[in-house]
């Protein structure tokens, strides 16, 4: 153990020494910076426009005149999703979906105006983010850095001499690992400074922080432990490089697109257009409300006027029109939610797909890991859209009840003939104040916590394949007595 | 020639260099696979919009009965179909919607829907022959060639080799043409075998491979550069990939956080909520305001405006028509922060050969990131016919005939983009 100490003294001042080394150091950290404050501008501004656009749509809705309640099922609101607590860490895929989901009565809307259809074709290049700094750039670095850290000694025969001073391969080998662990750490100053900083200003995230920066450290370890290990199995200094190189770019460059290639055509997502085609056509099987013959609304009519005791839909003692309205309404939803739910299923299953190709991607696993604890994935966009439609449904149904209520069944009937009934027809604006304003918490930081355990397990699996890689090396450099 | 054999046996006995090669073969072909499958999948799923429309309109005209009705609840379908080269850059088509219904109703309401994709796929990036070429090829090429001088004379070569009679042109110059070529071999084969079953037009797959030759010449260019130094193969190695990392990954991403400063694009869900102010707006507002606003621009329409003392589709679809019209500006204001973001980039492209050459791939496929603007453009040209043949039917009160549904205007793909809406 001392010498591995010894030994990782003497890296690390051979890397002090090298220009090259401090270039790529201090080129790292200034880029870490970098992506650190205009991702915390940029996040920050963006949570403040869109809980501003909410607060602006809720006072919008609740500012309308007096009106028929129908007008304003039509008329809707805005769900905005919230920006992540952690986003300005690792934005995830919030520049990759819609932000803005307009909720109305009769229809499921896409959420709409994301970064990437805002952005020039550069933002496909990536994101410059802590995250993305840490999952890229950090690795290459630590190639760069540890390369050579033993095939320079085997090149110049200083093995030999290291080996006649007492020095086992083991100790070599750890105290190598130890001077680029040491780097690692400092690469990841700056990200874990940011990280710190958001957990500060929200203390009930400071768990789930320090648990992506546990996977960060995890992630950055296996590169480390991998390089080390490589550099000691490779013949020569330039090998070493070829191979580290061609591994970095398959484990962060290529696979992750492979993967997402693949799945998105192994199980493709049923289009827009295909849903809206579906529900029409299984709404005119289960109930068409245009049609005044139809058995669904028929029998509805029936049970109502039954249930009531009267014969007449004008005596029932509420707005019929509103209770229809009510019907129509659970009919649709019901189907925005059956299909919402396939698509919801078929887009976890690709996402499932990207999971287990972190068997091959370690990059992938602390992607995940990263997007999942920073809530800025996949389940908490569809957590998103679901309480969004949640609390249409909602919205809709109460205005739809107070149709029934508030709205008398004779002007309503006449509303179309009669200006006068249809004047009348327009009930308090007060009623809209009353309405729920829409509200989305992300996942709870306990829960997100257990989401990431499958993605840090395999982190674990590629730490222990790390250090048994550079165990066999370190036994290889023993048995050829270095 | 013999020489040219030469230099393939050598680079065929090197396991490393043909290993690197098969695998850029491979990936190449994976991904002009995984295109021709996207491809596949976009126009299934236009086929199947298409195919299911005649359904739709039949249980429309089932129960309507005046043409207001008819506008009101007549969607019809507008598409953008993938280029013969979108499989070999698949740009922005998983993040802009390629199909889309849309009716009479305001269109500044319908047209920013987006597809149902998993953002989480879109985050990784595209897997097709450009991210080969952009991303792989340029690590090939290093690995091939970045000690083309410095490996010889590590092995104590490079002075008898040097010293053999006309060494530049029988030796280097063959042996860095055979690996170049080998690398554009990798790329070309598998592009010319998709660019056959895509059906691409000929002089359309010369321009891409020509693109393709451009990006590899580029890097070639900058790897012997390097390699002529004379510094060591491995720092050579290290100064290569750092340029590629520069190039490809930090400087793009850096000037994407530049650009994306520089030019802002105005709030969309702005734009969105004041279109629906305005429409919505109009039920409050006196209906004489609202026709004769919309009899300035349509004034051919005076003679058959005068509405009843309760609901028409007049009035409800010239204030649908007059919401568009009232955010026009701001509409605009939006595309051209979006155009204007692509031109800084293509501008900045020019530095950035990476970049640059990508952009033009997706540019060349109709797939970049102003595609969908000008699929934007060509919806707004057909919305324009479709609400304008309902206005010549609800201000002519024709009398209803069920044929008016069926003989609507359809939107042809290949329309060039005309006059918007505005």
């Amino acid at each position: 153990m001392n010498r591995s100490l010894i030994i990782a003294a003497a890296e690390l001042r051979l890397m002090l020494r090298s220009r090259l080394a401090l270039v790529g150091v201090v080129t790292l950290l200034l880029l870490s910076a970098i992506a650190a404050v205009t991702s915390a501008v940029q996040m920050t501004e963006a949570a403040r426009a869109r809980a501003q656009a909410q607060t602006e749509t809720d006072e919008q809705f609740e500012a309308q005149p007096d009106r028929h309640p129908h007008r304003m099922v039509h008329y809707g609101t805005y769900a905005l999703r919230p920006v992540g607590p952690l986003a300005a860490f690792d934005p995830g895929v919030d520049s990759f979906t819609g932000t803005v989901l307009f909720l109305e009565g009769h229809r499921q809307n896409s959420a709409t105006f994301g970064a990437a259809r805002e952005s020039s074709d550069l933002l496909r290049f990536g994101q410059l983010t802590p995250a993305f700094v840490l999952q890229t750039l950090a690795p290459l670095l630590l190639i760069f850095l540890g390369f050579a850290t033993v095939a320079r000694e085997r090149e110049r025969g200083s093995l030999r001499a290291l080996a006649a001073h007492g020095a086992s391969a083991g100790s070599i080998v750890g105290g190598k690992a130890l001077a680029l662990g040491l780097v690692a750490l400092l690469a990841l100053t700056p990200a874990l400074v940011a990280l710190g900083w958001a957990a500060l200003r929200q203390p009930h995230e400071a768990g789930v922080a320090l648990v992506i920066a546990l996977a960060y450290a995890g992630y950055l370890a296996a590169w480390v432990l991998g390089i080390v290990a490589l550099s000691a199995i490779a013949r020569t200094s330039q090998g070493a490089l070829i191979a580290l190189i061609a591994a970095w770019a398959l484990i962060v460059v290529l696979v992750p697109r492979a993967a997402a290639g693949w799945a998105g055509v192994a199980d493709p997502l049923p289009s827009r257009v295909d849903t809206e085609l579906a529900i029409a056509a299984d709404l005119r099987r289960i109930g068409d409300s245009h049609n005044p013959n139809d058995p669904h609304f028929a029998a509805f009519k029936a049970n109502l006027l039954k249930q009531y005791g009267v014969t007449r839909t004008e005596d029932l003692p509420f707005n019929y029109r509103g209770r229809l309205a009510q019907e129509g309404e659970r009919i649709t939803s019901q189907l925005f939610k059956d299909y919402a739910a396939r698509a919801d299923a078929i887009r976890a299953r690709q996402s499932g797909w990207l999971a287990w190709a972190g068997v091959l991607s370690p990059a992938l696993s602390v992607r995940n890991a990263s997007m999942v604890g920073a809530a800025t994935d996949l389940t908490t966009h569809t957590a998103f859209m679901n309480a969004a439609e949640a609390y249409r449904f909602d919205l809709v149904q109460r205005l739809n009840g107070l149709q029934a209520t508030a709205v008398s069944g004779a002007d309503d009937n006449a509303r179309s003939k009669d200006p006068l009934a249809d004047r009348r027809t327009r009930i308090s604006a007060d009623f809209w104040k009353t309405m729920p304003r829409f509200d989305f918490a992300a996942p709870s930081a306990s829960a997100r916590m257990a989401a990431m355990l499958p993605s840090l397990a395999l982190l674990a699996l590629w730490i222990v394949l790390a250090l048994g890689g550079l165990a066999l090396a370190a036994r290889r450099m023993g048995r050829l007595g270095a | 020639m013999s020489s040219v054999i030469r230099e393939i046996w050598l680079l065929g006995r090197n396991r490393a260099a043909l290993a690197a090669l098969v695998l850029l073969a491979v990936f190449a072909a994976a991904g002009v696979a995984i295109g021709l499958a996207n491809v596949a999948r976009d126009s299934a799923m236009i086929e199947r919009m298409l195919a299911g429309q005649p359904a739709e309109e039949q249980a429309v005209a089932s129960f309507v009965k005046d043409a207001g009705y008819g506008a009101y609840y007549g969607f019809q379908p507008v598409w953008d179909p993938p280029s013969d080269l979108a499989f070999a850059a698949l740009g922005n088509r998983d993040i802009a919607p390629a199909i889309l219904r849309v009716r009479s109703l305001s269109l500044e309401a319908q047209l920013y829907e987006n597809e149902s994709a998993n953002p989480e796929l879109s985050l990784a990036g595209r897997f097709d022959l450009v991210f080969i070429t952009i991303y792989i090829a340029p690590l090939v090429l290093i690995a091939l060639l970045h000690d083309l001088w410095s490996g010889e004379r590590e092995a104590g070569r490079l002075f008898m080799l040097s010293a053999l009679p006309r060494a530049r042109r029988r030796l280097w110059s063959v042996r860095i043409a055979v690996r170049i070529a080998d690398v554009l071999a990798a790329l070309l084969i598998p592009f010319a075998v998709g660019a056959v079953l895509a059906g691409t037009a000929l002089p359309r797959a010369l321009a891409f491979g020509g693109l393709i030759t451009l990006a590899c010449l580029f890097w070639s260019v900058v790897i012997l550069l390097v390699a002529r130094r004379g510094a060591s193969s491995v720092v050579n190695a290290a100064t290569l990939a750092s340029i590629w990392f520069a190039l490809t990954l930090v400087i793009p991403a850096a000037t994407n956080l530049v650009i994306n400063a520089a030019v802002p694009v105005p709030d969309g869900a702005a734009l969105a909520r004041e279109n629906r102010e305005f429409v919505h707006g109009a039920w409050d507002r006196p209906r004489e305001q609202t026709m004769d606003a919309f009899l300035a621009l349509y004034p051919q329409h005076a003679v058959g405006s005068a509405l009843p003392p309760t609901f028409h589709y007049k009035w409800y679809f010239a204030f649908q028509h007059l919401g568009d019209v009232h955010v026009a500006r701001q509409s605009q204001a939006y595309r051209d922060g979006i155009a204007g973001r692509a031109a800084y980039a293509r501008a900045a492209g020019w530095v950035l050969p990476p970049a640059g050459i990508a952009q033009a791939m997706t540019a060349l496929a109709g797939t970049d990131v102003t595609a969908p603007l000008e699929f934007q453009q060509r919806i707004r040209a057909y919305h324009t016919r479709l609400r304008e043949y309902y206005y010549d039917y609800l201000f002519s009160e024709r009398p209803f005939d069920v044929q008016i549904l069926a003989d609507v205007p359809r939107f042809d793909p290949a329309d060039g983009s005309g006059a918007g809406a505005e």
